[in-house]
């Protein structure tokens, strides 16, 4: 087995690879259902902490646990820390960091509970190896809502354990130690103190108390709360982060694989002998049945080389052009499904005050560093080195790819050079691991940016129709049709998603929060001739983009400020509240109703997801000649509860809204003759730092309820609409298709 | 080929390809210079070659002989930084990082040519440097940072 070359060095930090080995953790279960690490190397103490976990699994453990001694597989937790002799304190994550900032806010909320400042912890990337589990992987905006009491109940749990033993170790009731870092003391006489390291190194037979240690209030939050730096920034500014691309061990090679020429077509044979004769070509690889022709040679360009002189044949399936999908994908007609009624909607809109349809398009999650992975693989093991969102969905789809068991399998996941719901696919991986399997060698797969483009899973189109009746300045009824690929479903067994119904990633954000007695969604879900699935915030964007620019053509309508109109729409409820206290205070930022430049509006839109709510003010302007939108800046009041590094929530909204413009404006994938037709960002642009607004935050909690809501989608919820909204002040012409291209501006604009 | 990068001169063979890129990364490990997009179109592959910022992936390896290629890894000697990542870490400008090299390199670049670039200049430069986690405020207001940090260096040294 290869050694790492570089994977230590630069973080993504894991744990030196001999002691992530498979099998070698342990885990009891104790009491309170926390898990003790057994047969560590070395002595230390290691305490687990599983998240969100269904009793039943933690019953089917314990029984488990009584009878072998160990817990084994299944107990899983999601993070644990580890205190080693040296006075290292170590925390594991199953989460990734794929900028989002998560290890920073985790370590924030663990050291708050230790005592410890967060850099008193290392922060470690679990592989999937050390008798972890996390199915769920790092998506939809739950890592830190969903971690935060389990994480802060271990920590607390933990330090009281070290506590306990210091005063045993020193003689002393618990009531006359005082920490410092790592270490307690004697109460007024500090030379007498015992490290964490040394209570760690002096005791193996760790009892969890019996009872729950005494959580922090927020009023004695030292640590949450407070601007961190993130612990993972001065690796990403000197160049020594390693990311799936960058992983390099001794002896690899590197692979390529063939694409289809089209979305439907399939490989009805291949002829290799050409590509064989490549230089530096190892191995071509051809698995017709399963459709998989690779190549495996010293260096990408020779692989790519090798791939290019293969002579294939294929059988063409029909060739899709994007007219034929814009066609399909319309509401209306059977199997629409009801997802949220309330009172008869139907039944006021027999003559509605208003109607109108909103379009949104394909679009590619574009991380900027495209697919990769490392694949290791020998005759009864593999490790697997890659950026993925999924590390244990990966090692499941490469145990079954290459015929091993998943516990022969370990992933080791990278820093990720973005994911936005792109890396929760395991393709590279499997690729890798075939590619590695038939070579005997370890194996780098890095994807193109054609492929990135052309062969992953893209975001659906949308199309909605909304209607609504006013009467005395209210909405009374109010529906919402609305049409989309699948989000969630592509990976969906069929039975599942026909229990389920709908799918729910695909109307996330469509649903009618507003105070109107009679609300109805509807929702189509519409076959495409190509894989779609989950991006940043799933159908948040699409569906916040037609129900906000509607209620804006409601309250236009209605000769009410936009801003009014919506405040008079909440519920007096704490979701009422919340949304009320975040568009005040996003208009107050936005200095909404105050007088402009000339040649510029404002427009106004708000969203709710992951329970947190997000208001933003867009100001623009427009270059009439060009139809260019111009978007100056956008002021964005969120109330995601309790925040933990509001420093990290800032970037997360500021990199929210950029999604949010560039889905407005520039964003768009098109099929043409039966393929994707940009191959590189020539023709799928992204947004530009000279296209960026200025972004304002105030963050809010007006809620007080001490927990944290997701914050990495929420902020690009309203974007899209505020500037459609703005566009509407401005030149009173409504767009309603995303993006706003020139074409579709000058159109408006001549209407 | 030897090429001088760094400061220093290597032995570069080719044998990744005929561009810049490949041989950085492939070939010499030096993996903080990324790959975006191979066309030219992104930035996330920019280092500087004699004083300009200088597209990695579409910069064939002959040609490069007897110049100055700088990468990410050679700015700071380790312990510490070139003011350009200082005020990139202040500003706690990265998000997934990928970008970084890229930014910082074209960055680094243009305030050495032009020590008052303004913020217009900074942006213009930074036109074409992709970055999709839409760090675009920060990376604007870490480089105004690192060009008042340089000028205020410039300024102490010749006092
Ligand atoms: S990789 Fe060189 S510009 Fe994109
Ligand atoms: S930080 Fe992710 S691409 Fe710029």
């Amino acid at each position: 087995m290869s050694e790492v070359v570089r994977a230590a060095a630069g973080s993504a930090p894991q744990a030196e690879s001999r002691e992530a080995s498979a099998g070698e953790r342990r885990w009891r279960v104790s009491r309170r259902g926390f898990l003790i690490g057994v047969g560590m190397a070395g002595a230390g103490l290691a305490l687990g902490v599983t998240v969100g976990l269904p009793a039943a699994r933690l019953k089917v453990a314990e029984t488990f646990s009584e009878v072998s001694g160990f817990g084994g597989a299944t107990n899983d937790p999601d993070a644990w820390f580890e205190v080693l002799p040296d006075n290292r304190v170590r925390l594991f994550l199953t989460k990734v960091e794929m900028g989002q900032g998560v290890h920073t806010a985790l370590a924030q909320i663990a050291a708050e509970e230790l005592g410890l400042a967060p850099e008193d912890l290392e922060v470690l990337q679990a592989t999937t190896s050390q008798g972890v589990m996390d199915l769920a992987g790092t998506s939809g905006s739950f890592s830190v809502s969903s971690m935060f009491n389990p994480l802060r109940e271990a920590a607390a749990t933990l330090r009281e354990m070290l506590r306990a033993e210091a005063a045993r170790m020193l003689s002393q009731p618990t009531g006359a130690l005082r920490q410092e870092g790592r270490a307690f003391f004697v109460q007024g006489d500090p030379s007498r103190r015992v490290t964490f390291g040394a209570l760690a190194a002096n005791r193996s037979n760790w009892q969890v108390p019996k009872e729950k240690p005494a959580l922090k209030p927020a009023g004695e939050y030292r640590v949450i709360g407070r601007p961190h730096p993130r612990v993972d920034t001065r690796d990403k500014i000197t160049g020594a982060a390693v990311y799936g691309y960058d992983v390099r061990v001794e002896g690899m090679l590197y692979g390529a694989v063939l694409r289809p020429p089209t979305l439907t077509a399939t490989l009805k044979s291949v002829r290799t002998a050409r590509a064989e004769r490549v230089d530096g070509v190892r191995k071509v690889v051809v698995d017709l049945q399963n459709g998989f022709v690779g190549v495996v040679a010293v260096s990408r360009a020779a692989a790519r080389a090798g791939i290019e002189a293969l002579e294939a044949e294929w059988q063409s399936g029909k060739l899709w052009q994007q007219e034929e999908i814009d066609a399909a994908m319309t509401v209306g007609g059977p199997g629409g499904v009801t997802v949220q009624r309330v009172g008869d909607a139907p039944r006021e809109l027999r003559a509605p005050t208003l109607t109108a349809e909103y379009r949104s398009p394909f679009a590619i999650q574009s991380p900027l560093e495209a697919q990769a992975a490392l694949a290791d693989v020998s005759a009864d093991r593999a490790v697997i080195w890659a950026s993925t969102q999924s590390p244990f969905v990966v090692r499941r789809f490469v145990a079954q790819a290459i015929g091993l068991k998943e516990a022969q399998v370990e992933v080791r996941a990278t820093y990720l050079g973005g994911g936005f719901g792109r890396k929760a696919g395991w393709e590279v991986a499997v690729e890798a691991a075939r590619l590695s399997k038939a070579a005997g060698a370890p194996v780098h797969v890095g994807w193109t940016r054609q492929e990135e483009l052309q062969n992953g899973y893209v975001r659906p189109p949308t199309h909605h129709r909304l209607s609504a009746s006013v009467r005395d300045g209210r909405i009374v009824a109010l529906e919402h049709q609305q049409a989309s690929g699948d989000v969630l479903f592509t990976f969906f067994p069929k039975v599942a998603a026909d229990l389920v119904g709908a799918d729910f990633g695909a109307y996330r954000g469509a649903l009618l929060l507003y105070d109107i007695p009679n609300r109805h969604t509807i929702v189509w879900r519409r076959a495409l001739p190509i894989k779609t699935g989950p991006w940043r915030g799933l159908g948040l964007l699409a569906n916040t983009f037609a129900v906000e620019s509607f209620m804006d053509e409601l309250a236009h309508a209605a000769g009410v400020d936009p801003l009014e109109w919506r405040l008079r729409h909440l519920p007096d409820t704490l979701w009422g509240r919340r949304m009320r206290a975040v568009l005040e205070a996003a208009a107050e930022l936005g200095r909404w109703g105050k007088p402009l430049p000339e040649g510029r509006a404002r427009g106004i839109a708000c969203s709710t997801d992951t329970d947190t709510v997000v208001a933003q003010v867009a100001e623009v302007s427009l270059e009439r000649e060009a139809g260019r939108i111009r978007v100056h800046n956008v002021a964005l009041a969120m109330d995601c509860g309790l925040v933990i590094n509001p420093d990290g929530v800032r970037a997360q909204a500021e990199g929210g809204v950029m999604w949010g413009v560039g889905s407005a404006l520039v964003e768009e994938m098109r099929i043409e003759n039966g393929r994707v037709a940009a191959r590189n960002f020539d023709a799928y642009p992204l947004l530009t730092i000279a296209e960026a607004p200025h972004v304002e935050v105030a963050l809010l909690d007006t809620a007080r309820d001490g927990k944290p809501r997701g914050v990495g989608e929420p902020p690009m919820g309203p974007t899209a609409a505020a500037i459609g909204n703005a566009f509407f002040a401005l030149t009173g012409k409504r767009l309603r298709q995303i993006p706003f291209t020139p074409a579709r501006v000058k159109a408006a604009l001549s209407a | 080929m030897q090429l001088k990068i760094n400061g220093k001169l290597r032995e570069v063979s080719g044998a990744h390809g005929d561009m810049l890129l490949w041989a950085l990364r492939d070939e010499l490990g030096l993996t903080g210079t990324k790959f975006g997009c191979g066309v030219g179109l992104c930035g996330a592959c920019t280092v500087i070659v004699d004083g300009v910022a200088t597209r990695a992936c579409i910069t064939p390896l002959a040609g490069l002989q007897g110049k100055e290629i700088r990468t990410v890894e050679g700015l700071s000697d380790g312990a510490t930084l070139h003011p350009v990542q200082q005020a990139f870490l202040e500003h706690q400008t990265p998000q997934c990082g990928w970008c970084m090299s890229g930014q910082i390199m074209t960055v680094v670049a243009l305030l050495e040519r032009n020590p008052v670039a303004s913020e217009a200049d900074i942006v213009a430069a930074l036109s074409r440097n992709y970055c999709r986690c839409g760090c675009y405020v920060r990376i604007k207001s870490a480089a105004l940072a690192a060009q008042q940090k340089m000028a205020a260096q410039r300024g102490e040294a010749a006092a």
